[in-house]
């Protein structure tokens, strides 16, 4: 086949072609677009720079950590699980209905699919964080408001997730299932749970997973657990003290995460 | 089977066709007619092989049967009730039985499991929530998974069972639903012949007990040695009803030739 080069005809792009000037042009307004950011989130390398030697004498006036107060931060690391537990649990358990009403699939009827649609997609686009500090003004400080706010964006994610696995799943089963004459509730109890469950549980996992990393910093707003004794020891500038919670909360969030990854690979 | 004794009981009763489709037209615009003026009866206790070219019209028949397309023209009715448009949750009714050429068995649940499936629409609602059957389903369960030679399987896994094995299983299903018809498109379709044979004799077993089953398949040598009556569809039109029995080579020219000559 060696023979000389050029037998076949390959296609000839014009130096100036439209598709040549169609990446001049995205790469123009890429550029614009990264210089405006650059702008508008006020980057200042120098500052970080003049700010470094600062964070430094922090951490070694941090150094050893404060011990004493142990017992009452562990008491509120395990708020922050609880609230994270309690949250996604009560999320978890809205979830299951909605999400049968926004699966494509089985819902229904779309008049009550789109509803369910926007409605997950509201709670879904309101960050726990946000709720959270609603809730703060209406049940008060602490650690319930902070449930309520986890449960709520919880309940938009995981309903849209699950939605998505149940429209993932084959349809087969379920014709096979329903045409023995069943009822839509014992159908999808009997012949869709067992094929979701495992993903299903997967999703309740991450988000449980998510929301203790998320609860760490409800606190802040007020809304209990480590985070409140992380902005209150901020706020008062006692760096030993600040180390001791940053521990803590990292050791928890990583037992956390391996522990759910553990979990989520048993399930496959 | 106790339950299949008191059914061939009601259907006598009724004394005829259990499945009754009349002058069934179905078109596909622009220009395909899936379905010509189709007329089929079948009584209790008949296997009704229909057999036919691709494209000869088996599978719109089968969805018209079992209500998921409803024809243009024509109608449908099983134990003298008319069947209509069928949405996957909406007007089923426990008396028709579909087998499916992919078995369409809950992957995740067991073999009993499955075949209790067929019982779902007697059962109270909290037991099946709760995944706990009376005694006596489990009972007919066993002994419908016995009937398809299945009685050692009973607590594997559906997707552990083999191709033949889970459309067993969609049979025992069907004869647990208590069903008097069972519809069956291409059920042996994607099967080996020793599975094919197997799965067949089960249906076998089903018209013994006094189930009407009308089967699509595309071995001839099949639907002659399984089947009482042979339905030949060809460009939407029934060509040849008659006794398997009857069927010979200028039956089967007139079926498959011309048309891309004999399929298998």
């Amino acid at each position: 086949m060696a023979t000389g080069a050029g037998a076949y005809p390959e296609p000839v792009i014009p130096w100036l072609s439209k598709s040549r000037l169609r990446l001049v042009a995205v790469l123009v307004l890429l550029a614009a677009f990264y210089s405006a950011s650059w702008h508008l989130a006020k980057v200042d390398p120098a500052k970080l720079l003049s700010g470094l030697p600062r964070m430094a004498s922090w951490t070694g006036k941090a150094w050893p950590p404060a011990m004493d107060e142990l017992p009452v931060l562990l008491q509120r690391t395990g708020e922050t699980i609880a609230m994270a537990a309690i949250g996604t649990t009560a999320a978890a358990l809205l979830a299951l209905p909605l999400s049968v009403l926004a699966a494509r699939n089985v819902t229904p009827s779309m008049a009550v699919y789109y509803p369910a649609r926007w409605f997950l997609n509201a709670l879904r686009g309101v960050d726990s964080f946000v709720f959270a500090l609603l809730f703060v003004a209406a049940v008060g400080l602490g650690p319930f408001a902070g449930v309520l706010g986890i449960a709520l964006h919880t309940w938009g994610s995981t309903a849209k997730l699950w939605a998505e696995a149940i429209e993932n799943i084959p349809l087969g089963p379920l014709e096979g299932a329903a045409v023995t004459g069943a009822s839509r509730l014992k159908v999808l109890a009997f012949a869709l749970l067992p094929d979701v469950a495992p993903s299903m549980v997967s999703v309740g996992l991450f988000w449980w997973e998510f929301n203790v990393r998320a609860s760490t910093v409800l606190g802040v707003v007020g809304a209990g657990g480590i985070g409140q004794e992380l902005k209150n020891s901020m706020d008062l500038l006692l760096f030993p003290r600040l180390l001791t919670i940053l521990v803590l909360i990292l050791v928890t969030v990583t037992v956390i995460d391996q522990t759910s990854a553990w979990l989520r690979r048993r399930l496959e | 089977m106790a339950a299949a004794q008191t059914r061939i009981a009601a259907t006598a009763v009724t004394d005829g066709a259990v499945i009754s489709a009349t002058g069934l037209t179905k078109r596909y615009p622009p220009d395909v007619t899936a379905l010509a003026g189709v007329s089929l009866t079948v009584r209790p206790g008949e296997f009704v092989a229909v057999l036919g070219p691709s494209g000869a019209g088996k599978t719109t028949l089968f969805r018209c049967l079992t209500g998921l397309t409803p024809p243009d023209d024509g109608s449908v009715s099983i134990d003298g009730r008319e069947i209509r448009r069928r949405h996957v949750f909406r007007g089923t009714r426990g008396d028709v039985a579909l087998i499916f050429q992919q078995f369409n068995l809950i992957r995740r649940l067991t073999a009993i499991e499955n075949v209790l499936v067929g019982r779902l629409a007697r059962v109270a609602t909290w037991r099946v929530l709760v995944r706990r059957f009376a005694r006596a389903d489990r009972q007919l369960a066993l002994r419908c998974l016995d009937t398809v030679g299945l009685l050692d399987r009973a607590y594997t896994r559906a997707d552990q069972l083999s191709g033949g094995q889970q459309q067993r299983v969609a049979i025992a299903r069907a004869l647990a639903q208590d069903a008097t018809v069972i519809l069956a498109d291409e059920p042996v379709a994607s099967l080996d012949p020793e599975s094919a044979a197997t799965v067949l004799e089960c249906l076998r077993a089903a018209v013994a007990a006094g189930v009407a089953v009308v089967a699509s398949l595309h071995q001839v040598e099949f639907a002659r040695v399984y089947a009482d009556r042979i339905v030949a569809l060809r460009a939407g039109r029934i060509v040849e009803d008659a006794p398997a029995a009857q069927i010979d080579e200028r039956t089967l020219e007139l079926i498959y030739s011309k048309n891309g000559g004999a399929q298998a």
